[in-house]
């Protein structure tokens, strides 16, 4: 099981079952990449891989959110495949980081999730946290139909290998359809929306014991 | 991608007439096979024919099968390549760009096996394609329509009994994934820079 502690308020779910694929979504700037993060991040303590394919940030502001979070934060249970095109010459600091040219190269994104597994594996980490962030990046390289057929590959990877995924998507009223077609290839939706001024409400859905009501965050 | 229509295209790369004649005895009848004796031979053959899996001897005499994978991949060609060598591949190989790995020499019902599910995994871009067009029409009837009326609907009825049938033919066709090899190569078979070839764009499937 994955630990997620009480990371999602309100809900008697503390830990999700391997081969899950979760996915946050909700407007901009709402904080999804953080929560996406957090519970990433949780599993350092328990000696998780924590695999980030990182499309927006470089490996190293990604790294650099991550210890932010976590003060046990060991270098050797991270991977980065990094695809945001913007990188300094050398690799970050002792983590494991493929890079790819471009987010539209799934081929070399899976390439290099794999390499990052074989890392840990020769490190005997087999429980592996996935992040894909984002997904909305994805989607203005490639058609939907493309990131889609994407999400149900490396969804079923996850789902086969006994590992947790977690990807960002951006929704809003103008893609109401493509966000709902992109969300069926999850088990679990975890929804942030902005209710007043400066508050933000959550509900997790998909997940058989989630209480798929809306609570403060 | 196969047609049903005529029968897939085997490209046999091997130097040696013997090994290459058994392939062909092995895997006779069900499809059409051609044969090239060097690297260069191959490449023309692939411009040429529209190939469908390639069994690649990895020792080949002038341009090694590693370089030729290595074209076939920079060039786009949508076939899946099976690397046939003797020799074990070391750990880093990933990267290389094969579909599959034979150990050299290889029995009848392996060699049979491995073409059937490097065909079979050709046919997952199309499934997927599907599924998806299926999967975005039920979003666009939801958001058209509230929870009452779509279940009043027939349309929309048939058309979740359809994605729930698809969606389970197609998982019984993907492989498990928890093979690097698989993993890799059905994300190839779905990536539009290796399969540029054969785009079949649908203007009515929208969003």
């Amino acid at each position: 099981m994955y630990d997620i502690g009480d990371i999602i308020p309100n809900e008697a779910i503390s830990s999700i079952q391997p081969g899950t694929n979760l996915l946050v979504r909700g407007p901009p700037m709402i904080g999804k990449h953080d929560l996406a993060l957090e519970l990433l991040a949780k599993g350092f303590d328990d000696g998780d891989g924590i695999l980030c394919v990182t499309t927006n940030d470089s490996a190293t502001a990604l790294i650099d959110s991550l210890s932010q979070r976590e003060v046990s934060l060991d270098r050797d249970q991270m991977g980065i495949v990094s695809c945001s095109g913007q990188e300094p010459s050398q690799t970050p600091d002792s983590v494991d980081t493929e890079f790819v040219s471009s987010p539209s190269d799934l081929t070399g994104i899976s390439i290099g999730t794999v390499k990052v597994m074989k890392y840990f594996s020769n490190r005997n980490i087999s429980s592996v946290r996935h992040g894909v962030l984002s997904v909305s990046t994805l989607q203005q390289y490639l058609d939907a139909r493309s990131v889609f057929k994407f999400l149900h590959v490396y969804t079923s990877r996850v789902r086969d290998t006994d590992g947790l995924g977690v990807f960002t998507l951006h929704s809003s009223t103008q893609n109401e359809e493509v966000v709902n077609t992109l969300s069926s290839e999850f088990d679990g939706i975890i929804e942030l929306r902005e209710v007043d001024d400066d508050a933000r409400e959550i509900r997790l859905t998909g997940i058989p014991t989630a209480s798929r009501s809306w609570c403060t965050y | 991608m196969t047609q049903s229509q005529s029968p897939p295209v085997v490209l046999v790369v091997e130097d040696e007439p013997d090994i290459a004649d058994s392939y062909e005895l092995w895997l006779t009848g069900e499809y059409e096979i051609h044969r090239a004796e060097t690297g260069e031979k191959a490449l023309s053959k692939l411009d040429d024919l529209a190939v469908d899996v390639v069994l690649l001897d990895r020792m080949l005499p002038g341009i090694s099968g590693d370089e030729v994978l290595h074209e076939i991949r920079s060039q786009g060609h949508s076939c899946r390549v099976a690397m046939v060598s003797a020799v074990q591949p070391e750990i880093d190989v990933v990267e290389m760009g094969f579909d599959d790995y034979v150990t050299k020499p290889p029995d009848k019902v392996e060699l049979r096996e491995t073409v059937e599910q490097l065909l079979v995994r050709s046919t997952l871009d199309e499934e997927l394609q599907e599924y998806y067009s299926l999967v975005a029409r039920r979003s666009a009837l939801e958001s058209e329509s509230s929870d009452e009326e779509l279940a009043k609907k027939a349309e929309y009825r048939t058309l979740v009994e359809r994605i729930e049938a698809h969606r389970e033919s197609m998982d019984a066709s993907i492989p498990d994934l928890t093979s690097d090899t698989d993993f890799i190569g059905a994300v190839r078979e779905i990536d539009n820079q290796y399969t540029t070839g054969d785009e079949n764009d649908d203007p009515s499937q929208g969003n």
